[in-house]
Parts: C-alpha cells; structure tokens; sequence
C-alpha cells in the first residue's frame, strides 16, 4: 500500500509540475543487469571524427549505421534492431545526459565532449522511456568534472577530403562522335568540360576544442568550447559549428543532497547550392559536355532544351540555400539521499531549437525565380520525479524504483514564398524583390503533443548469480483518440550468472558467463501526426465569393476516432562470456519482435474514405535477429598490444498483413505498394517502380520485369528482352503480370569490425564496416546506358560500345550491394613527456577515412540508402553523391 | 479507512483526471469541423464554395480539366484528337502515354484509379455538406433549400463524369456510405440518378451566369445544368447501355423523358435543353478565340469555367504548357514539355495542306515556324528555326529527325506573359462547357431523331460561319463529328463523341483496332472493388 501511495503522490507532484509549465523528466539510474552496449571513450572510435555517431559506427551489434552519404553535414540513418514500424518513429531515442534529444541534436555534440555510449536495444532495458524508446536508445553521457586537480585539454583537427571517384562520362569527343553516328542534332560550342569536376573542389576543414575541468571535495565542473569549420566537396558546400558545453555538480549536507546542472547550446550553419541532390548530381554527369564552364557573352548560361530535366550545373551553384540552427538546453537534476537506501531525485530539462532556412532559386533554373525564408521551432519541456529504494539483506538484493513523468513540446513556424523576380542580385535577403506572393507560399503552424507516463520497476538478485528485473508502465500521449490515450507496457527479464555457480568453479579460465532473456511489450507512436483522430478542418484554397474572394475550410484527411498506441511484443534470449582474464569476450544474442496495430498510413478505397490513405491500426510486421560480437586480445604485453573486435547482425523482417476491419469496412491493402521509383527524363509515372513493399515479404523488395538478355531492336540496337512471367503470350510489366519478386534491399547481414595494434607509444586503428545480402538497382547506369537519351543527356563513356537503346526498368541493372569499407585508419603517436611538467598528454594522430570500399557493384558506390523506407530505398538514380576521402591531422594536448 | 487514506486516493483520482486534461489536444492552427457551420456565412463558404475547389485543381488526376494524369487525360490521349508521341526518353514514362493511345491499360492503372478517386472524393465532399446543412436546417430552422439545390447539382456533375468514364459505379447519397451503397449500379441505374437529380435541382438553380464575375462566378447555375442534361441525353443510348460488350445499345427513341409536363424521347429532350440555354441568353462569340482570352470572364458563349487568377487561386493549366516545344515556350519567357500533338486524323480533319484547309486550324494549332514575342522566328539551340512538323508525328518518334519537332502544338488559349509556376497559372479560365458544343449537340439530336434535315445542316453551319468557314450542305453525322473535332479540339469532349459515334475502337493512325469494345469505359479500381466484392467492368 505504501508503495502505491507513494507512486501516487509522485504522479500528481510531476502533473502538477506539467501543468504549471515547469516540468521535469527522464534518465533513471539503470540498475539493469550491467549492458554490454556501453562504449566508454576509450572503445570509441579513435579517429578524428566530427560526427558523435561515428566514433560508436561498426560497434555495437545490431546498431545499424547508415552514412548519410550528402554533404559535409551528413545526417544518418540509424536503426537498432531494424525497422520495426512502418509510419515513423524507427529513429532510435537519443538522451543526452538525461535530456532528450534527435540524431540532429547528437550531430550537433562536440565529440570529444563525450564520455560514453550506451545502446538500449531491449523493452526491459528501454522500459525506463516508455514509448519514445521503442525503436531503442541511445544515451550519451558528456564528460563531468571530478575532484582533483584542474584540467585543460585541447583536440584539433586539421585535414581536407577530395573526390576519390566519379562517374566515367563520354567526354567532349565521345560525346560528338556518339552524337554524329546517330545523326542527331550537336550543339556544340567547342569545349570539353567534365561537369562533375567543375562542382567539385578540395573541402579544407580544421576542427577546435577546448576544454576546462575541475574541482573540489564536494563538487566539480567542465566547461568546453568547440568550433567546427568544414567545406564540403562540392563548390559552395559549408558548415561550421559553435558548441558550448557546461556542467558541475555540488554535494550538499554530508551527501545528502547531489545538484547537477547542465547546459548545452549549438550554433549550426550550414550553406549549399544544393537544393535537389539528384537535380545536381544528374546535371553533372548528362549534361553537353561541350559546353564551356562559363557565363556566355551576354552574361547567361547557354541552355541546352532538349535537356529539360537538368541545368546547366553551373546555373545550379548559383542557388543558395542557408540553414541556421540555434540550439540551447539546459537540464538541472536534485538527488536527495534520505539514508536507509531509500533517494528520490527530480530532473527537469528545457530545450529549444530554432532552425531558420534561407532559399534562393535563381531565374535560371527556375522560372522567375524564387525565394523563401522560413522558421521553425521546437521547444520541449520535460521533468520528473522518481523514488529509488535499495536494500540488501543478506544474499538478496533488491531495488525499487517508481517514476512519473510528463512532457510537452511545442512545435511552431512560418514561411513566405515570392517569386517573379527580376534579378538575382537581392535573393533571399530582399525577398520583396519578388513581384508576386501566391496564397500557398506563406503558411505558418503550431502544434503541442503531450505526453505522460508512469512506470514501476522491481529488481531482485539473489547471491549475485540470479537476478529478476520486472517493469510495469503506463504511457499516455496526447496524439490518440480520446479514449485510447493510455497504453499499459510490462516487460520482464533475468539473468542467470552461470560462472559463478559452484559447477563452474573449477573453469578457472572462464571469467563470466552469463545467460539473460526477456519479453516485454513496446509502445509505439512516434512519427505520427497530431490531431488524426479528430474531424478537423483547414484553408484549403481562395474560393470567389460573390466579387469577392474567400479562403474555405474543409477536412483535408480522414479522421479516424479509433487512434490508438502501436505494440511491439519483444523478446530476447542472449549468452555474454568473458573468458582467459578477459582476453576473449563474447556475446552472442537472438531477438524476436513482433509490431501489432501498426500504425500506418494504410491506402483505403474513395469512396468510402474521402482521401487514399488513412492513419489506422491494422497491419502485422515481424522482425528477428541475431547479433554476435566478439573481442580477441591476442597479443597484451608492455610494448605490444593487439585487439581485435568484430560484431556480426543477422537482420530478418517481414510485413506480415496490412489488411484488416475498420469499423465495417474489410481493408484489402493493394498486392503491390511502391515505396521507390525512378525519377528523370522519360521516367515519369508508368512503369518505373522499382523497391515495393508486398504483405509477406521484407520490407523494401525489388519487384522487376525479368531482363532474359539484351537483343537487336531492329534498327542496329539493343533493347532489354523481357521474359514472360505469367505465361500469357503477351509482355505487361504493369504490376501483378510479368514482374517477380527478385531480392531485398535491406542488408541481411552487417558486419563492424576493429583492429587496434599497440607498439610503445604507437598505435594503429582499422575499422571495417560491411553490409551483405542485399541488392541495389542501379538506375544510374539504366539512365546513363541509354544512346537515345542523346542529345540532351550524355551518357557513359561506355555506353557507345553497348549499344543498348532502352530505358525500360528490369532486372538487368539490378546488382549485388554487398560491401565491406574500410571506414578510416588511423595512426596514432603518444609523445612521451616527462613527469611532472605543464603537459601531461601529447598525443599527434593522423587518420585517412572512407579508404576503400571492396564490392562486386558497378556503381559509384552500394553504401546508398538501405535501411530508410521511403523514395531513394535500395536505388541508385543519379543522386549519389561522388565518393570522397579525407585526411586529418590531429593534435590532442591536456594540460 | 483512515482520513489520510482517503486523502491519498482523492489526490490519486486528481491525478487522473489532470492528467487527462494534459493529454488533451488542443488544436489552434486548424478547427474542428463542427465550428465551421455556424452561420449563414459558413455554411455557404464552407460548405457550397469550398465544394468548387474541386472542378479544378493543380495535383495530378484533380480537377475536370488543366491537370496531368485526370479526366482530360482520358478523355484526350486516348482518342483521334490527340497524342503524346515518346520522344527519345521524353514522354516514354513507362509506356503511359502510348498505352493510353493504343487503349492498353490495365486495372492498376494509377491515373485512371486516381482519377476514379478524386471524382469520388468530390462526391463524398457534397455528400458531408449536404449532409451538415440538414442538421443545421434541424437546429437552427434556417432553410437552406437553395444550397442544398446547388449542392445536389454540382453532385451531378461529379457522377456525370464517373458514369461516363467508368460506367457501372456506386450511387450513394450518405456521407458515410455503408457496404450495400457502395455496391456498383447497372450504368442505366447511374443515368436514371443524374437525371433525377438535375431534372429536380436545375430549374430551381440561379439563372445568372456562371461564366461571369458575379455572385455566381464559377458556380453551378441553370445553365451549366442545363448543357449538362443535353450531354446527358445526348449520351443516354450509351449510358443506358448496361451489358455494352455484349449486347446492342439501346436505341435513343426509347429512352422516354419527363421534363416538367412535357414527356420526350431523348433526343427531344436533347433539343429542349439546349432552347433553354438559348433562352438564357447564351449566344456564340463573335469571334472564336474570344473565349480562349486572357481575360474571358466576359465571353457571351463559354457557360462553365474553371476560375483562373494566379494570385488568388491554385487551379492550374497544364495543357499548353505540356504541348509547347522547349524553345518556344523560352521564347515567351514561359517553360514547356514539348509533348502532346494533334494526330493526323486531326490534321485531316482540319484539312491541313489543302484549299479547304479550316480557319480554326491557325487559332487551334502551332504547325510550322513559329515567332517569339517580337515577332522573330524562335530558334533551336543550334541556330536553325524551329519549324513544327505536323505531319512527321507518331506514337514513338525515337531517333527520328524529327524527334522534338514534330506534331502541331496546342494554341487555343492566348499566352499569359505574366504566367507563373512554369506557365501553369495563368489567367485565361478554363472552358468546360461552351454554346457552340451545345449548337452541335442539337444539330447531332435533330440529325439522330430524323436524319438529314434543314435545321441541323443551319446550326452546324452558325458555327461555321461564325469561324470564317463556309456553310455545308445537308450535313450528315459523319460531317458532324469532324466538325467537333474542328470546333471542339482539345476541350475533352473527344473521347465521348467517339464512344457514342462506335467509333472509338476502330483503327487509325498507330492505333490499331480494338480487339472489343470493353475499353469505352476504364477498370473500376481493384482496391475498391476489394472492399465490396463487386465484379470488375466486363472484359478487365
């Protein structure tokens, strides 16, 4: 009863707190069985990395890291376990000392700043944040000051990255051979321009951070600075970043009470003449090579119109696009100690994030120009309060925690579009330049989700071999229908020390052995929008009313009453050793899950629904896996070191039903949904679909015409000979007749593996990453291959010698994705310094990323987006990025 | 129980309580749709006009007319007016425009399933309003009778173009149509309820006209009903077609009308609406291309248009902008696609190259050199002039010198120079019903009903004249659907004479006859015909 009680009381005083705006939540003490997921600094990666995720990428087993392969300030796809909700949400939840955040935020993190890692992949392990952890966590802890002496550490970086690879083109003469044997009009003005180089330059950047940290008896602090200044590979391409990083602690009345404060804030700018990455990318590989890479006479770019679908690329540069990020919060935590095992601590964090983008699209790749400037906001307040309770009686130990908790964000924006401008002198800083504002272009939002939640949980361990962790959670969220707000999560998990067991005392060379298993249930509702369940209306557009005009509102989706939470039902069995005084560890883990309820955007029938898709809960999806890490230390003396370490993640999914009864209506989702297709000239709508998903198969499969061979077309060229899959007598490569099923474009296998070799002061890193059993289709080269794409689109220098004069999407271009990277290698030179002087620490390194990619793909590069289900999953179509390389210097001096 | 016990379960239940009222949504960016029928005001705003946002539009397959991939699309490429030949890697999207010409489509079709949904979701749309302004009639006794009319027609309208495109379709009147009401209905069933319903609502509707800026600017009025009824029963041998690969049509004589006191056979009933839009004061323009002007709200001939003002409306007009050649279209400081083209049935039609070549032929198409804004020739990007070659068109132009050239392009509207979003927005409305069809309607009625005759020879000929053409003798049906295609190219009606003409499978120019005439009506989509175990059209 007492325990309730007090769970009760906690749950008003964190709804009070909500509602009077000061709120408070998250980050408990795990007293889970200890994590094999947690990266100290010292396991992170030890190049100079500038994004916090690359210093744990290939590291943990099952985390899944997907380069963002765009730009200087790259954003990642990141998935623990795979994919597991169709809608959104699969974004593992990032706390950075207790304080939620995004990917964006932790890319945003100075890397040095950071002390550890710790991946939460299990529902016990994520029960502590409910929901918002159901696609798993990530916490990060920051670096804290300690009792002792004063410290000042400075970390630098100094390096460039150049184009490693293009795309092999015809170049000026190819191209008017190749034009002139076709007899085909050529446009050409005499220069032999090779388009990708001209976007191309060296990207210099240099990277800064400094570091102070102290403190006394009962208290500590740190304070960092960082500063980022990147250039990308592409002309025009920036990003800097300001970080500031603060923390300290004070104990108080002999321990009894701990304050921690904290507070982060960013100031992140980045600049490109990027606006549509495949626009670019496809512009500098197809366009007239002959063309100079100049303005013209009269101060224009010579077009070429029968290219209608790219620029000349140098019109592209001139756009500009400018993103400025302000990024601030702050968090403070108050621990009380009441003695006897019993804490209650209360946490609150405040966070606010601003990003402002600046547009310009000159009038000579858009047609009158165009500007826009636009805001938007996130703030969120969260706060809570939890009540820990420890005790130890004999061999038994037990702990118990209550936790209640609310939160609430706020999302806000506007924009302004003008166009009709005449001249591109003024751009987005004079966006009254523009003569016309048209009634679409000026919008502005604001919406506010809630959340609260309560949650218990129960650890028992008896004589350090058994433990029993057992979870029970509410979680409401304000984005439901009103009587489905509240979802009921419990999960349970043990442990079992086998290496303590008096059997076992007599392996001696086993250190720890240890089996853990668990279910538990998940809830879901990330990236759902707000207000589904609710009959709502919006402006819809200007409507004459009389002589006058009108802006009328309408429903502008449908409505569904019956929202309620996704589940993920989980669970877990894995073996963890540790053997030889830990100069062999091993972990190996299978999970299971399955998404009940999924949410989705499922495609419905008009009529009876009013638009195509409805947000509801009625598909299935499963996923399972294995993951098996393992740690080698060969070699361990006073001058030599060597360890090796490589994790493997087996990874199955399947898109169980999308189907189901709506109140009354029997959803036969459509047999084939396409998620990616072909974009560029002659690839608009039709056939041209390429990654789809299909109720019983993974998600993401390429769905495709069978290409038996290429054959003569009649007039001295080839064309892709397509098999009659359903044996009609007649080729239809609509969907449902001569298509199959023909590969995933998920890898089923990830591969992370490190080896470090230590001699003296020297030391020598090498990661490599792999994905394998996937595939990529290669539309790039189906675009490029293509002779009747001439004149307007040049194609690959080896296209004249194929002959091939089709574009029609089959499984000719689609390849094996597998690949193994070896993401950076790193050598390493600790100074030796005498005792006892000003600096303690010299360390000079010097690291060469993304080396050299061993695959079977022809293409510029498999590592393409494969694991993001939406329009670029699985196919390369002439948006890829050229494949870079980088070299950095690193200094790293404490003082 | 002690106090404190109490105490604790009072705060508990508190807790609850406010804990439900934080996870309350509180929306201030959109409004529930109960606040927006509050008054008279509303009701008509959102409810009778924001009903019209759906005649046109600017997403694909939306909008009767000025999108891609929609009921123009249909009603056009698939036809002997038009054509979007593949040139090159232009205009080959995965075989849709030639699958279009060649009638090969199959049930997964997205233009035509998304087609079926936006005429669907314009119906469902009328059906909520309908259905708010009774419960605002209960409420507030406030008779609403003359929006509701409105409403009712505009419905019509709507299931006019889903009878016509797909034949056999759900007719249903409730905002939330249960399994029965979805159930597809014989295709006479479908007529027999547009009838009723614009026999019911027209002459109850505004007679201002819907063509001017006015109170009824853009709005259903009783002479948009009325050009639509004389579709209707031109059509209604078609329509009252239920087994139409199977069996013979109907014959027009048969299908008996009830207007008022007057009982007639359709074709009458043809004649009759079409008085009555005389009677409305609907005359031809003096001149054609009036109606195509930048500024045409004031055409005395156009009945129902699509409202086009680019600082205040979204609807846009893809149709030129589709069909200029690239250089052109820079010429005028606009964008073009280079695509659709008229066919040589078109072109011999116009009677183009020859003595008798038609006067519309200039005001309709772009054939041969074509000048910039100050009157110099437009030039290729290799500095010869561009030079449109009617003739050269065909399905696949690939590798053929005339790849980007051939074909005479679409002119009819007059350019915008201020035309945003490409060229897109531009100011001209966009003609969906206009007199001159409804001349022709008559003439077709009158020639049906008796043959030959003096009345239908003098109303094909006001049309021609008033073209600068000269008048016909003893004109004959076959004279008349060459005359539409004259008149009335490019306006979307070319579809629908060819399938009440049966001409609509025979063979032409790169399209070769149809096997059947299953094709006059498209597939109904699977993913609807999943949710009520309905049979597919006959021959899908």
């Amino acid at each position: 009863m007492k325990q309730r009680l007090t769970a009760t009381a906690i749950a008003l005083a964190a709804c009070l707190a909500a509602l009077a705006g000061e709120d408070s939540p998250t980050a408990v003490d795990s007293v889970a069985p200890d994590t094999p997921n947690l990266i100290t600094e010292k396991m992170m990666n030890d190049k100079q990395v500038t994004n916090p995720l690359e210093a744990i990428n290939g590291r943990v087993a099952g985390l899944t890291i997907t380069r963002g392969n765009n730009g200087v300030a790259a954003m990642q796809a990141v998935r623990v376990r795979g994919t597991t909700s169709l809608t959104g949400g699969n974004d593992p939840l990032i706390i950075i000392d207790g304080v939620m955040g995004d990917l964006r935020t932790l890319s945003s993190v100075y890397p040095a700043d950071i002390e550890s890692f710790n991946v939460l992949k299990d529902a016990t392990q994520t029960a502590q944040y409910g929901s918002r952890g159901a696609s798993g966590v990530i916490e990060v802890t920051t670096k804290k000051g300690a009792t002792g002496r004063a410290t000042v550490t400075y970390n630098g970086s100094y390096g460039f990255s150049r184009v490693a690879k293009n795309l092999k083109m015809l170049d000026a003469d190819g191209y008017r051979r190749a034009v002139d044997e076709r007899g085909l009009m050529l446009i050409d003005l005499g220069a032999n321009t090779n388009w990708q180089r001209v976007l191309e330059q060296t990207g210099w950047q240099h990277d800064h951070h400094l570091a102070f940290a102290g403190g006394g008896k009962d208290n500590g602090y740190r304070v960092a600075l960082g500063f980022m200044d990147h250039n990308g590979v592409i002309v025009h391409e920036k990003m800097r970043n300001f970080t500031s990083n603060m923390s300290m602690y004070q104990n108080m009345f002999h321990e009894r009470l701990k304050v921690e404060l904290g507070m982060f804030g960013n100031v992140l700018k980045e600049n490109t003449a990027i606006y549509d990455t495949q626009k670019t990318f496809y512009s500098a590989a197809a366009f007239n090579p002959t063309f100079p890479a100049a303005k013209n006479a009269t101060g224009g770019y010579d077009g070429f119109t029968y290219a209608n679908q790219i620029n000349h690329p140098l019109a592209l540069m001139d756009s500009r696009t400018a993103d400025k990020t302000t990024h601030l919060s702050t968090h403070a935590r108050l621990t009380f100690n009441a003695g006897h095992g019993l804490s209650v601590s209360a946490f609150g964090a405040y966070s606010h994030n601003e990003v402002q983008r600046d547009q310009y699209l000159p009038t000579t790749i858009w047609a009158n120009g165009q500007a826009y400037r636009g805001t938007d906001k996130t703030e969120s307040l969260l706060g809570n309060i939890t009540l820990n309770y420890k005790v130890t009686t004999g061999l038994h130990n037990v702990d118990l925690l209550a936790l209640a908790e609310a939160q609430r964000d706020t999302y806000s924006g506007f924009c302004t579009t003008t166009t009709n401008f005449n001249n591109n002198d003024l751009g987005f800083y004079t966006i009254q330049a523009g003569a016309l504002s048209l009634w679409e272009g000026t919008r502005s939002y604001r919406h506010r989700p809630t959340m609260t939640a309560f949650m218990g949980r129960a650890t028992w361990e008896y004589a350090g071999r058994y433990a029993i962790t057992a979870t029970a959670r509410a979680d409401g969220s304000s984005k439901f229908a009103a009587s489905h707000k509240w979802g009921f999560f419990p999960s349970i998990s043990g442990a079992w020390t086998l290496s303590r067991e008096a059997f076992m005392r007599r392996a001696t060379w086993l250190d720890n052995l240890k089996l853990t298993a668990g279910v538990g249930l998940a809830g879901n509702q990330g990236g759902i929008d707000n207000y589904a369940s609710m009959y709502m209306v919006q402006p819809m557009g200007v409507v004459p009313v009389g002589v006058n005009m009108a802006v009328a509102l309408a429903e502008a989706r449908n409505a569904n009453p019956y929202l309620k939470w996704e589940v993920r039902r989980t669970f877990n069995v894995g073996l963890e050793a540790s053997l030889l005084k830990g100069r062999l560890l091993a972990n190996v883990t299978y999970y299971t899950s399955k998404t009940r309820d999924m949410l989705y955007n499922y495609t419905v029938p008009t009529p009876p629904f009013t638009y195509g898709t409805l947000l509801a809960n009625l598909g299935a999806m499963s996923n399972s896996g294995a993951e098996f890490s393992l740690g080698i230390t060969p070699v361990a003396t006073r001058d030599w070191e060597l360890n090796i370490n490589a994790n493997l993640t087996y990874q199955h999914n399947k898109l169980l039903s999308l189907s189901g009864n709506y109140h009354g209506y029997d959803i036969t989702a459509p047999q084939y949904v396409a998620i990616a297709s072909l974009n560029g000239a002659g690839f608009h709508g039709g056939n041209n679909n390429i990654v789809y998903q299909i109720v019983g198969q993974p998600l993401g499969v390429f769905y495709l015409p069978h290409c038996t061979g290429l054959v003569d077309d009649g007039n001295g060229n080839l064309e892709y000979a397509i098999a009659d899959l359903d044996g009609n007598g007649v080729i239809d490569i609509e969907d449902g007749k001569d298509r199959r099923v023909c590969g995933q474009a998920v890898p089923k296998l990830l591969l992370g593996s490190n080896i470090s070799l230590r001699f003296r002061q020297w030391d020598l890193s090498v990661q490599i990453n792999g994905a394998f059993g996937h595939k990529v289709y290669n539309g790039t080269a189906l675009t490029y291959m293509n002779m009747e794409s001439l004149p307007g689109y040049n194609v690959l220098a080896e296209a004249p010698r194929h002959r091939i004069a089709d574009q029609t999407a089959t499984d000719y271009w689609l390849e094996r994705g597998d690949y193994a990277n070896i993401d950076y290698v790193t050598i390493g030179w600790n100074v030796p310094l005498p005792k006892g002087k000003a600096v303690s620490r010299l360390r000079l390194s010097l690291t060469v990323n993304n080396l050299a990619t061993i695959t079977g793909y022809s293409g510029l590069t498999p590592m393409i987006n494969s694991s993001n289900v939406n329009a670029t999953l699985g196919v390369d179509d002439k948006r890829s990025y050229p494949v870079s390389r980088s070299c950095a210097l690193g200094v790293a001096i404490t003082f | 129980m002690k106090p404190y016990h109490f105490f604790f379960l009072l705060m508990g239940a508190l807790t609850l309580t406010s804990c439900n009222e934080f996870l309350k949504e509180d929306p201030k960016e959109i409004l529930p749709a109960s606040d927006t029928f509050e008054n008279d005001n509303d009701l008509y705003l959102n409810g009778v006009a924001a009903l019209y946002l759906n005649v046109g539009g600017f997403n694909d397959s939306e909008g009767l007319q000025g999108t891609r991939r929609g009921v123009w699309d249909l009603n056009t490429f698939t036809t002997d007016e038009a054509i979007v030949p593949t040139r090159g890697t232009d205009w080959l999207d995965g075989g849709f425009w030639q699958g279009l010409f060649t009638h090969n489509w199959g049930t997964e079709n997205s233009a035509i399933n998304d087609t079926w949904s936006y005429l669907y979701r314009s119906i469902l749309r009328c059906n909520v309003s309908l259905e708010r302004m009774k419960n605002y009639t209960e409420t507030t006794g406030t008779d609403v009778s003359g929006y509701r009319d409105e409403v009712r027609a505009l419905r019509a309208l709507f299931y006019f173009y889903a009878l016509d495109l797909y034949g056999r379709v759900p007719v249903f009147t409730s905002p939330d149509p249960d399994n029965d009401q979805l159930s597809p209905r014989p295709r006479s069933e479908v007529f027999d309820f547009v009838r009723r319903e614009l026999l019911e609502t027209v002459p109850r509707l505004a007679r201002d006209r819907s063509n001017h800026v006015g109170t009824y600017y853009s709005r259903m009025t009783q002479g948009v009903g009325y050009f639509l009824l004389a579709k209707l029963a031109l059509n209604a041998e078609v329509y009252c077609h239920d087994n139409w690969t199977s069996t013979p049509r109907p014959d027009g004589k048969q299908i008996i009308w009830h207007i008022g006191d007057t009982t007639c056979d359709t074709w009458q009933a043809v004649s009759y609406f079409c008085d009555r839009l005389y009677q409305l004061g609907y005359r031809l323009e003096d001149h054609f291309e009036n109606n195509f002007l930048v500024k045409n709200e004031n055409s005395i001939e156009n009945v129902f248009t699509i409202p086009m003002d680019k600082q205040l409306y979204t609807n846009q007009f893809t149709n030129m902008f589709r069909s200029r050649h690239y250089n052109h279209a820079a010429a005028i400081g606009l964008n073009g696609e280079n695509g659709p083209c008229a066919t040589i049935e078109a072109l011999k039609a116009f009677g183009l190259g020859t003595q008798a070549q038609d006067a519309r032929f200039n005001l309709t198409y772009y054939a041969g050199p074509v000048n910039d804004l100050k009157g110099n020739p437009v030039l290729l990007d290799d500095g010869t002039p561009l030079i449109y070659e009617p003739w050269q068109v065909k399905l696949d132009l690939s590798s053929s010198p005339y790849e980007k050239t051939a074909g005479a392009r679409m002119k009819k509207y007059a350019i915008d120079l201020v035309a945003t979003k490409d060229g897109n927005q531009s100011d001209n409305d966009i003609v969906l019903f206009r007199y001159a069809d409804a001349l022709l309607m008559q003439a077709e009625a009158l020639l049906r009903d008796m043959g030959p005759n003096e009345t239908s020879t003098a109303l094909v000929n006001q049309v021609r004249t008033r073209a600068g053409m000269p008048a016909l003798d003893n004109v004959t049906l076959d004279d008349l659907l060459d005359e539409r295609l004259r008149e009335l190219a490019w306006e979307g009606w070319r579809r629908n004479d060819m399938v009440r003409y049966g001409t609509f499978n025979r063979a032409y120019t790169d399209h070769p006859a149809d096997p059947d005439n299953h094709t006059i009506v498209f597939p109904i989509p699977a993913i609807f015909l999943n949710l009520t175990a309905a049979p597919q059209n006959p021959g899908y």
